[in-house]
Parts: C-alpha cells; sequence; structure tokens
C-alpha cells in the first residue's frame, strides 16, 4: 500500500482494519519530513520518538481488537501556538523559549481521544502575526510549490505540512486570514469556523474576538472528519457556544446544490486582484451552477475598504492586551535588570520580533487616552457596519464566493520590509473575522506558472455545512489537492 | 503625525525596551498605518452601538464549581524564577524612584 498523499480517513480506515500499522504510517511520515524538512524548515518541534511511541501503543490495541476512534493512528502537525502538554510550545517567539505547557488545548485533547498521533509542532509568524511565516523566531517557512516562495502565514508550516504530505491533516489558527491564505497559497484546503464553533482553550491567544482554530486537508472529506472532532463544546470557553454540532462528515453527501444562492461580490474582482484570481473565481462560480446553484449579485461596501483599517486597529489593540502577560515572571524568556520595570523593559524588548512590537505598540496607542474614541471606539462601530452588511447579503446569498487573496504566493524577502503592504494579503479574509463568519479557502488548481490558486467561500454564522458542501462539488469537478512536487519526492 | 516622543511614551506604557534607532522607524511605521486608519472617518457610523448585543444574546454563566487541577507544580516549574510554591520577581521599587512607580 503506498502511504505517500493517503489521507486522514482512509488511514485511519486501514490501521483499524489491520492493512497497515500505526508504526509504517509514522515511518513514513518522518521519511518526508527528512527529504524535505532542510528546504521546507515547516516545522519547530517534530515528536518523532513519542510519534512512535504512540504508534506502537494504537498498534498493540489493534491486535487486543480495541482500536476505535475516527483519526485512529493518523498523524497530525498542530501549530506551536496550541498549548501541548509537557512539549515546547513557542508561538514561533524567542519570548516563550523552552516552555512547556502544563496542559492540553482542548483541541488537543479532542484530537488524542480521536486517536490522532501528533507527530510535530509546526512554524508560524511569531503570535501568529504574520501573512508570511516569515516573522518566526525560528527562521522562515518555504512553500513547497516553490520554494523561494512563502507558504502564507501565520500558519504556514501547518499548510506547507499538509501540502508536501508530511501529514494528510493539521490544524492552524486563523484571526484575519491565517488558515485560508496559507491554504491558497499551498494548494490545500483551509477552513476558519464560525467564531465560538471551536474552543479556544489552550490557543495562545492573540486577539481574542477573532482567533479561530481550523484544519488544513487535501480533501473535503478530511476536513469535515477534522471539523468533527474539534468541534464539540466545551465549557471551559466561555465564547464557546453551546448547542449540538450537525454531522459534518454527511454534509458533503448531497451533492446537488439545487436551491442555493452563490453571491459575487463584483467590486471584489477587479485590477487590484491577479487575472488568474479573477478567473479562479468566476470558474468556481461555473462549477457551482453546474452543480445547481444559481448566481446572484450582493454588495459588501464597506467590508473590502473599511475592513483593513478596522481590522489593524482591533487587532492590534487585543493584542497589545494578550500579550502583557509576557513579563519574564511565570513562563519562557526572563532578561535580568535590577527592578521589575527594568526586567520587563528588558524581557519584551529582546524576547518579542520586530512585528510584534510594531503590532502592539499600535494597539496600545489606539486604546490609549486622547485616542481610544478616534481609533479604538470608531473601529468597533465600523466592525458592527461590516457585520450588518454581511447580514444583508445573506438575505439575498445562501454563500458568497471571493478570492482568498488578491495575489499569487510572493517571493520571500519580498514583502517582510513592508508591513503595510504585507497586510494587505488578507483584504478577503479579515472582513470575515470581524463579522465571526465561517471560510473555507479551497484549492482550484493551478497558475500558468505552476503556483496554487485558491478561492474563498463564506457562508452566515453555523453554516459550516453549506461550505463543506460546496468544497465538495468543487472537488468533485476538479480532483482533491494534489501533493506539492508529487509522491514520488 | 505621530511623534518620537509619542513612540517612546508608547513603548514605555507597554514596558517594551526600544532602542533610539527603532524609534525613527517605528514612527514611519505608525503614521503609515494611521493614514489607512483616516479611511475610516469618512464612513457614516450614526447611530451604531458598538455595545450592545445584536443577536439578544447575553453572557453565558456557570455554576462556580471547584475542579482540582494537578498542573500546578508544572506551572511553577516552567517559571524563569521560583522558589518553592511562588514565582519569584525582581526588586519592586527601585532605589531611585521611577517616574512611573
Amino acid at each position: 500500500m503506498t502511504l505517500d498523499g493517503l489521507g486522514a480517513a482512509e488511514t485511519a480506515s486501514a490501521i483499524r482494519n489491520g492493512d497497515v500499522t500505526a508504526s509504517a504510517v509514522i515511518d513514513n511520515v518522518f521519511k518526508r519530513v527528512n527529504a524535505w524538512e532542510s528546504q521546507l524548515n515547516a516545522l519547530i518541534t517534530p515528536l518523532e520518538e513519542r510519534a512512535r511511541q504512540d504508534a506502537e501503543r494504537l498498534d498493540r490495541q489493534v491486535k487486543d481488537g480495541k482500536a476505535a476512534g475516527p483519526l485512529y493512528g493518523v498523524p497530525v502537525i498542530v501549530k506551536d501556538n496550541m498549548c501541548t502538554e509537557g512539549i515546547p510550545t513557542t508561538c514561533g517567539s524567542n519570548i516563550l523559549e523552552g516552555w512547556r505547557p502544563p496542559y492540553d488545548a482542548w483541541v488537543i485533547r479532542k484530537l488524542r481521544e480521536a486517536g490522532a498521533v501528533i507527530v510535530a509542532k509546526s512554524n508560524m509568524d511569531e503570535f501568529a502575526m504574520g501573512s508570511s511565516t516569515e516573522h518566526s523566531a525560528h527562521g522562515p517557512t518555504s512553500n513547497p510549490w516553490d520554494t523561494e516562495r512563502v507558504p502564507g502565514g501565520s500558519s504556514g508550516g501547518s499548510a506547507a505540512s499538509v501540502s508536501a504530505g508530511y501529514v494528510p491533516v493539521a490544524l492552524g489558527s486563523d484571526t484575519g486570514g491565517s488558515i485560508r491564505q496559507p491554504a491558497s497559497f499551498c494548494g490545500v484546503y483551509g477552513l476558519k469556523p464560525t467564531y465560538g464553533l471551536v474552543s479556544r482553550f489552550g490557543l495562545v491567544a492573540f486577539a481574542s474576538s477573532l482567533d479561530q482554530i481550523g484544519p488544513f486537508a487535501r480533501n473535503m472529506e478530511d476536513l469535515a472528519l477534522m471539523l468533527s472532532v474539534i468541534s464539540p463544546h466545551d465549557p471551559q470557553d466561555a465564547t464557546c457556544v453551546e448547542g449540538k454540532r450537525p454531522d459534518y462528515v454527511r454534509s458533503g453527501d448531497n451533492a446537488s446544490l439545487s436551491g442555493l444562492r452563490v453571491g459575487i461580490v463584483r467590486e471584489f474582482l477587479t485590477d487590484a486582484v491577479d487575472p488568474e484570481l479573477v478567473v479562479a473565481v468566476r470558474d468556481t462560480a461555473a462549477i457551482l451552477e453546474d452543480a445547481g446553484a444559481s448566481i446572484v449579485d450582493v454588495q459588501l461596501p464597506n467590508a473590502g475598504k473599511a475592513g483593513l483599517p478596522c481590522y489593524y486597529i482591533i487587532a492590534p489593540a487585543e493584542a497589545s492586551s494578550n500579550l502583557a502577560r509576557y513579563d519574564g515572571i511565570r513562563y519562557g524568556r526572563r532578561e535580568d535588570a535590577g527592578d521589575l520595570i527594568g526586567q520587563y523593559l528588558k524581557t519584551r524588548g529582546a524576547g518579542f520580533g520586530n512585528e510584534v512590537k510594531r503590532r502592539i505598540l499600535t494597539g496600545t496607542y489606539v486604546l490609549s487616552s486622547g485616542y481610544y474614541d478616534a481609533y479604538y471606539l470608531r473601529a468597533l462601530k465600523v466592525r458592527r457596519l461590516i457585520c450588518r452588511e454581511f447580514d444583508q447579503a445573506f438575505g439575498e446569498a445562501d454563500v458568497i464566493l471571493m478570492p482568498t487573496t488578491p495575489s499569487l504566493p510572493f517571493r520571500k524577502g519580498e514583502l517582510v520590509d513592508d508591513p503595510v503592504q504585507m497586510y494587505m494579503s488578507d483584504v478577503f479574509t479579515l472582513p470575515i473575522n470581524l463579522a465571526g463568519l465561517p471560510g473555507l479557502s479551497m484549492y482550484t488548481g493551478s497558475s500558468r506558472s505552476g503556483l496554487p490558486l485558491g478561492v474563498q467561500i463564506v457562508a452566515p454564522r453555523w453554516e459550516e455545512c453549506r461550505l463543506l458542501q460546496c468544497g465538495r462539488a468543487v472537488e468533485n469537478a476538479l480532483g482533491p489537492a494534489p501533493l506539492a512536487g508529487g509522491s514520488d519526492r | 503625525m505621530v511623534t518620537e516622543d509619542e513612540v517612546r511614551h508608547i513603548a514605555r506604557l507597554i514596558r517594551l525596551e526600544v532602542d533610539e534607532n527603532e524609534v525613527s522607524r517605528l514612527q514611519e511605521h505608525f503614521n503609515e498605518i494611521l493614514e489607512h486608519f483616516h479611511s475610516l472617518g469618512k464612513v457614516d457610523l450614526a447611530g451604531i452601538d458598538p455595545f450592545t448585543p445584536e443577536e439578544g444574546r447575553s453572557c453565558p454563566l456557570r455554576e462556580d464549581e471547584v475542579h482540582p487541577w494537578s498542573g500546578r507544580n508544572a506551572a511553577i516549574e516552567s517559571a524563569p524564577l521560583s522558589d518553592g510554591d511562588f514565582f519569584k520577581v525582581p526588586r519592586i521599587i527601585s532605589e531611585v524612584e521611577s517616574d512611573d512607580a
């Protein structure tokens, strides 16, 4: 049995049935990691020894007839901002070097209960602030499709890991596009759930009203499976909403999109967007129409223009508050200085990278006395306006189709010294976080130069099933996302 | 326009040491991003109250039940400096009073 490119559901089934051992699957993971990692730098902490021990335990349980769990033996990679008990969790930052959390995040617990094997913690922009995975204290990650280019960010390590076939599925987090944009750049599927669907317990906070954890996969069945595993209600997170989750796994069963209205925003398809991505959106609309959907025009007059400045006030404001805890007292790095204030100044000055510093300074500025009303309060009102715009648009459409990003994956180093230009990368993703909506970036083929093309589909809150159905229709037409570089590498 | 003194003041508020050659780069960045924020000034926000929940949702409550947690020792052990059951901090008030002590 070829293990390269095997999906998560297939892997779990094969292991439970005894067609392949969990240990053989882990062997294959680290074969691919060893072949690619010197070029990709997708991982911060590989967990080979631990993974092999987990796999051996799972293999013994198969022999004893006790194999159970929808992700049984499936190797998974998680972004390094999710707490894993006793395992280093750095958030891509020097300030958390050596820190080992004393507990598992909720999603980690759910993965383990489902039988998954966590094989590594992946690279990321520091504290999830970035769109290229170039702002990591552990060095940049490369795009498996073209190693001169970025994989996107901030969950670039997880996206690259799935694209390069280290693992069939991975977890990332998305605050302004950090799952969807790297999914598009790396040619895989990436889903940001509705805000409040997936528990943030154990996710190191960047912007607490925007952060969500979500899956990457190379096919829609695996994406739905991961969502169903991580999404049960968790009482430890007061922002995780109660209620029974739908059957995400079955949501793709109905191939017909008859009756579904797909909204297109014409203002999002201008020459500010790469022409091949505009064509990808139109081609995707045609696929959905063939599956029975109808296409309608919708308007989002403020989401596109005001979304970016609104986000870049609110997210840094929340980040400045969330990152105040990194003071060298309870965890991570500590710089010696005579007194407490000195310790704070030196620890934070030495421990944070430039992008994090820029954002927490901006956040403090917009919250400070004299500026709060003009910036932060105003941004909160704009956010409410954007939410209402989406509500109105969803009165006329059931899902909205748009680009994931305005450009194809850019080269490493191209935007790292131009932060505001880098921020533009998320112009289509961050309004979705502001409104708390679910969004899926789908793999829709390759550009003329061989780079992946991604298209984004957005639904009202709690309507992930519509996204999974549409994603399935696109996958039926175009095939699942391929491994970057092929399985013979 | 943000001045260099304002940058230094904000850095002090956030307890972040920035060296002098970083100050002017940060000032440039601030001014560039604040340019973008000015576009928000043109949006009509009359009558919008951002603090009232729109869906009629109230803050969820839970029972105040104590659940023992066994990770306390691990939490203390992962601190850079600890002393038995305590996190250790440097002296809080310095010999020379700082202007924001």
